[in-house]
């Protein structure tokens, strides 16, 4: 089941402009309502466009993260750069990514800004001795750097890091490896050929893992692009890039039927993000997968894709173990064997009753309008932001 | 007789998705490698030369695993070289990339020259690629890469080679950057899938121009011999 492709665009510009304008306003009314509309603000950040402007995303991005603008920290001293573990890596990582900065700008500024950009990361780290510098967190921080300027890039993305980004600054990335177990599932309630195709290639998950902990900054070349999105997660649940990679993998369901069923062409195919995606599209539709299966209901799956790899890699030691001992003509005889009977027993694990599809479906279809779908994630997000806690692991 | 090389090549194409009983399509062989070493070593430059024959204008820090790949034909085979290039920060190793290492064929251990820190890294690296692949038995190289940086160079060669040879790994000084070398680069990897091809014992000479560089251990008999 494919995505419907965008509609063709029938709106005149000037009726654009005006939704624009329109839109502008019920912003500003938000923000100056008494106290601020923040679900109001939620609700304007995931609609059609997003908060349209760098102008307003100033102002909106710290009310999404409830952020007191008014208590910046001081500027970082020169002690900050000393005897800080992560400061190697984050020099090697910030050096290297000029491709983030605006095409055009000129060095000297941009040198500057990834001074700034230094800064900002080890302020966070510093302050929070419990996070874990990861390459392309920088991919993250120079984004806010570049919409909001460097002290309040620090305090929104500390608060980023201690929620939404926690799981990926772990010492390990186990956490982060448990969120890329929600991608497949997703995708299996949608499109489960391409679920069992994805899973017979042995595709993984790590294609999205930049997608993931950048929020696809590393990989969309166009800045409009990537703070349209970074407008659309910070107003929904920090579990909302995932449905986003998911749909994206959802949508390309064709091209990656038509490759070959291996681990290489699929990885291939699908780490090379296309650049002119339908983003508000995929973003309307990204909701409403949300709202239909929330994390809740996809946790035990997920949980399950563990267990099935760890069952898939005691195989391969058994493999492994027996090369030691037997001639190859009857290793791979009793691979062959084996891999028959593994197949079928997956065959028979991964049959589940899809009974409900069509209600499921039905509720889809009267999600699709966008308001409908962003009225329900706001409310799930505000189920959690008032709590500001990550409970994403029952 | 059949080699661990030629029933990994096997596995990889047995569990490529075709169904029990028919025939998978006709396609080249594929040899697949991987690629490790600390961050900002060069790994993403030295794969990126080899197949896209240039040096990239700008890399970043590569998160998870890349893939690149490139046909070429040995002895009038056509084969598939895919070099899976892999993130260098410590985190993603251990519960990332391993995925990766399955059906690996061989193993390239990349080192920045001009910087000592990620020599010494090696034997991390080296042991945590024996955790993932569980054996001992498939082509592994080194490469020091940066050897243009002349003035900078803090890995001594004799040093490298040293260790090469603790490992039974043949030392290759290289630089993905340098015009001057173009073909070096692709001199490498393309030894190493001529080895992966023949199954001939390692005796991997560094190609023209740096025939200092020569493997001398034969792997030990009391491992499997890949070759």
């Amino acid at each position: 089941m494919a995505l419907p492709r965008p509609p063709p665009n029938d709106h005149g510009r000037r009726d654009c402009d005006s939704k624009k304008k329109r839109k502008e306003a019920e912003i500003y009314q938000a923000l100056n309502s008494e106290p601020i509309d923040v679900a109001a603000l939620r609700r304007m950040a995931i609609s059609e466009g997003g908060l349209l402007m760098d102008e307003i995303r100033c102002k909106v991005w710290p009310k999404l993260l409830n952020v007191n603008t008014e208590d910046l920290p001081p500027p970082p001293g020169k002690e900050l750069r000393e005897d800080n573990k992560d400061y190697q890596q984050v020099l090697l990582d910030v050096r290297r990514s000029l491709r983030r900065f605006p095409p055009g700008m000129p060095d000297e500024q941009r040198e500057g800004l990834q001074e700034e950009l230094i800064d900002s990361i080890l302020q966070v780290l510093q302050r929070n001795p419990q996070l874990h510098y990861y390459q392309g967190y920088h991919d993250i921080v120079v984004t806010f750097l570049l919409v909001v300027g460097e002290r309040l890039a620090t305090v929104l993305v500390e608060k980023l890091s201690t929620h939404h980004l926690r799981d990926f600054m772990d010492p390990t990335m186990d956490n982060t490896k448990h969120i890329l177990n929600y991608l497949m599932p997703i995708i299996d309630q949608v499109n489960p050929e391409l679920h069992d195709f994805m899973q017979r290639a042995e595709v993984g998950t790590i294609f999205a893992l930049s997608w993931l902990i950048t929020w696809f900054g590393h990989v969309l070349s166009d800045f409009r692009h990537v703070v349209r999105l970074y407008d659309f997660f910070l107003a929904c649940h920090p579990l909302m890039p995932i449905y986003f990679a998911a749909v994206i993998v959802l949508y390309r369901a064709e091209e990656v039927l038509a490759c070959e069923c291996d681990m290489a062409s699929v990885h291939h195919l699908l780490s090379q993000i296309p650049q002119d995606l339908p983003y508000e599209t995929l973003i309307s539709r990204a909701g409403d997968l949300f709202v239909q299966f929330p994390p809740s209901e996809l946790a035990r799956e997920a949980a399950q894709q563990q267990a099935e790899r760890t069952a898939a890699s005691t195989f391969k030691d058994f493999e492994l173990a027996s090369a030691q001992q037997r001639p190859d003509t009857v290793l791979r005889q009793r691979f062959r064997e084996r891999l028959r009977a593994e197949e079928r027993a997956k065959a028979l694990l991964t049959t589940k009753p899809r009974t409900n599809r069509f209600v499921k479906l039905a509720v889809m279809g009267l999600t699709v309008a966008l308001g409908a779908a962003a009225l329900a994630v706001v409310k799930s997000a505000l189920e959690w932001a008032p709590k500001f806690e990550l409970q994403i692991f029952p | 007789m059949a080699t661990e090389v030629e029933s990994s090549l096997e596995l990889s194409l047995s569990t490529s998705g075709t169904e029990p009983g028919t025939l998978p399509p006709p396609r080249s062989r594929i040899f697949k490698i991987i690629v490790i070493g600390d961050s900002n070593v060069g790994k993403t430059c030295l794969t990126f030369r080899f197949c896209a024959g240039r040096f990239p204008t700008r890399t970043e820090a590569t998160i998870g695993v890349d893939f690149r790949e490139r046909a070429v034909a040995i002895d009038g085979e056509r084969i598939k070289i895919q070099l899976w290039d892999t993130a260098g920060q410590e985190r993603f190793r251990k519960s990332m990339v391993q995925h990766y290492y399955r059906n690996v064929h061989a193993v390239v251990f990349v080192y920045d020259m001009t910087n000592i820190a990620s020599f010494h890294s090696l034997p991390l690296w080296i042991e945590e690629c024996k955790q993932h692949l569980f054996t001992n038995d498939i082509p592994r190289i080194l490469v020091g890469n940066k050897c243009d940086l002349r003035s900078a160079i803090q890995v001594p060669t004799d040093m490298a080679q040293k260790f090469a040879d603790t490992h039974s790994m043949p030392l290759f000084e290289t630089s993905a950057k340098n015009p001057d070398d173009n073909d070096h680069v692709e001199a490498i990897f393309m030894t190493l899938a001529h080895k992966l091809k023949s199954h001939k014992p390692l005796m991997l000479n560094q190609p023209p121009n740096h025939s200092t560089v020569q493997l001398e251990a034969e792997p030990k008999p009391t491992m499997t011999c890949w070759c």
